[in-house]
Parts: C-alpha cells; structure tokens; sequence
C-alpha cells in the first residue's frame, strides 16, 4: 500500500496543478494584470490516468478532478484567488489473496487561497513584462478521514489533506502580440493531520504560448488561437507517517503539456494533455500516466 | 377628392417626419459627442483588453470604447457636452493594470 500511496502523491501534483484564471497558460500561473474591480472566473476540467503496473498488484488509478477558480482585482498590483476543487479519486489493485478491489474517495477538495502582487512591470508598445509573488494556503476543506469496507483510506486517497499547507512563490511573465512566456517558482510547505505529513513540495513551471491564428492582426481581431506547450518540473520530499519518513514516497517528475487555447476578449477554451517526459521516484513505485485537461473562463 | 388625396399625404408626411425625428433622436450618431484616442502600453492580447473597456466605460459620459490589440489604441466615445480628461483616462489604464502612452 506504501507504494499506492507514493503513486497518488505524483498522480494528485499532476491533476492538482494550480493554475488560475487570467489569460494565462493551462497548468501555470502568470503574472498578467487583472484589472481593479475586475472577476474572473475560470472552471477546469481533470482527469489523470495511470496504469502498466509491474509490481504484480495490477494497479491502475485515476483521478478526476473539477476546480472552480474565482479571482478578484482588489488593486491593479494585487490580486486575490480562491480555488475550490471537487474531487474523485479512484484505486484498483488485485491483492495478496487474489481479490481485485476498488477504492475511491469523492467531495470537495482543499480549498486554495492566495494573493498576488505585481512588484515590477514594464509596459512597452505591443508586450509587457512583470514579476509578481505569491502568497497562499490550502485550508482543509476536504474530508481527510473517509473509510470504505477495507478501512479507512489511505491519506492520498483522501479529498483533503486535513492540515493547513501555506505556499510561497514568484511569477515571472513577457508577453507579446505574437506569445507569451510564463515562469513560475514555488514552493509548498506540508505540514501534519492524521500523523501524516505529506512532503514539501518545490516546483518550477514554464510555459510557451504562440499565437496560430491570425497570422496577421487586423485592426479588430475577435480572439487569438494559441498554441501551448508547457512543463512542470516538480519535486517532492518524502511523506512522513507518525513522525518517521516514508522510504517510498518522495522523487522528481517532469511533466510536459501541449494545447490549445482560444481566447476572446471575454471568454478563454483550452484544451491539453500533459505526459510525464521524466520521473525519478524514491523506492519503486507505479508511474504517473497521462492527463487531460480541459478549461472555460470569463472575465467580469 | 384633391382636397382628401392632399391630406392623405400629409398625414403620411408626417409620420415619416416622426420617425425619422426619433430615429434622429435616438442615434448614437447624432449624439456622439467628442473621441478620443488612445495609446496603452503593455496591452497584447484580446483578453486583457476588456479591463481597459470596463475601466473606461466607468467614467461618466463615455457611450463607447473600441479596443484595437494590433496597434495598442482604444478609441473612447463621449457623450455630447461631457469632457475627458487626461488625469482620468490615465487613472482608468492604470486600474486596468497598463500604462498610458498618449492622449487625445
């Protein structure tokens, strides 16, 4: 089951990827302005799959996950987001006895809150550049103590995490009329419900996005069509149970995404898919597999 | 006869005159009072042209705003006997989060 657990660690990272909602790539922030009075509201759709087990347990996972992301303009500089995620997070294995069992969880995640401000930007004809930190945490607004008939779930296979995880980082964002280039570090600091403690989590993320459509700008153009390509390098110290550090949880992933966005001077649609390009997991353990993801937002 | 073909007409005169009056009345055309153009810096994308719409569109006696992404300009329409000045416009991009390159 430790293995199971180090599995979902990656899985959820990859699934949970907390991008919000301005015009933006699709799994990474950005530092883009979000006016002053102004909402955005932005629902995402994810589903990670996994499977090709070698262990002999024939495990084969899945998650699927619907976040709900609202962001405020309180300033031009400052920005306020709050990401509510509902979650169904799906385990078959086939165990020592030979039984093949499901285990899954359903409900709301952990909720996420945090600020950005813009601490430099510089506006020229045509493109923009800005750095902007942020400051965040993940309060335990999903059940972290759920049982089926086998017992009480293992902790990743929970909604929530059940502690309060506070989150730091920096955006780094040039954008022109031709395409954007986001950069994002953070770092995620996981602390201890239930005598378990996940690991902190560092992760960089960069994103390309090129404009496809127009090829050349007229005066009024209704929207751009984006080509996006992104990557994820994320790394995970290991889980702690009672205080004692978990041989099989832990490592480094990197993920890459290709899309596509459409975006309008109101509304965005994007769509993705993400694969693990590298992973270097402590102990042995089942691999991330695929993700889908797929987003509607609205400015207002 | 002559006498009720000629106050036919005049009725049908009149009634066209009406409408036209309160088409004329009621198009922005007639009264579309001063634009004004401007220069944003920073502005790339269709997306976060409509914080500069909606900032500007807050300023009393503005009855349109046209966002051009390809050149940077936003063309601001004002009602009639309403003024804009430079102070608010910029004030305006600001809170949109851009910067105002010119006015006027």
């Amino acid at each position: 089951m430790r293995q199971v657990t180090k599995f979902l660690v990656f899985f959820c990272l990859g699934a949970m990827n907390g991008a919000v909602a301005e015009a933006a790539p699709i799994s990474t922030n950005t530092a883009l302005p979000v006016a002053k009075g102004e909402y955005v509201f932005r629902e995402q759709g994810v589903l990670s799959q996994s499977g090709d087990d070698t262990s002999g347990a024939d495990r084969d996972a899945s998650v699927a996950l619907s976040s709900t992301v609202l962001g405020y303009g309180v300033t031009p500089e400052l920005a306020v987001f709050g990401i509510m995620p509902l979650v169904n997070k799906r385990l078959q294995l086939t165990t020592a006895s030979g039984q093949r069992v499901t285990r899954r969880s359903r409900g709301l995640g952990d909720m996420r809150l945090f600020a950005r401000y813009t601490i430099f930007k510089q506006d020229l004809p045509g493109q923009t550049f800005r750095v902007a930190p942020l400051l965040g945490i993940e309060v335990p607004t999903g059940d972290s103590s759920k049982y089926d008939s086998l017992g009480r779930l293992p902790a990743p296979l929970q909604p929530g995490s059940g502690s309060w995880d506070p989150f730091s980082g920096v955006i780094v964002t040039f954008q022109t009329r031709q395409f954007e280039l986001d950069f994002q570090a953070r770092y995620e600091a996981n602390t201890k419900a239930n005598d378990f403690e996940f690991g902190d989590v560092a992760r960089l993320d960069g994103s390309l996005q090129y404009r496809l459509w127009p090829r050349e700008l007229a005066e009024f153009t209704p929207g751009f069509l984006y080509g996006v390509a992104e990557f994820n390098l994320i790394h995970r110290d290991n889980n702690r149970r009672n205080g004692t550090s978990d041989p099989d949880s832990g490592g480094t992933t990197l993920l890459g995404l290709l899309g596509l966005q459409y975006v309008t001077q109101r509304n965005i649609i994007e769509a993705g898919i993400q694969l693990p390009l590298y992973q270097d997991l402590n102990g042995a353990a089942l691999e991330s597999g695929y993700t889908v993801r797929g987003s509607y937002r609205v400015n207002f | 006869m002559e006498r009720k073909y000629k106050f036919r007409h005049s009725i049908v005169a009149g009634c066209v005159s009406f409408v036209i009056g309160i088409l004329l009345v009621f198009s922005p055309q007639v009264w579309a009072g001063q634009s004004h153009w401007l220069k944003v810096d920073g502005l790339a994308c269709p997306y976060c042209a409509y914080g500069i719409e909606k900032q500007l569109k807050a300023i009393p006696g503005v009855t349109s705003v046209s966002v051009s992404v390809k050149t940077g300009t936003v063309t601001v329409t004002m009602r009639e006997g309403t003024k804009l000045t430079r102070a608010r416009v910029s004030q305006a991009v600001r809170d949109a989060g851009f910067t105002l390159r010119s006015f006027r």
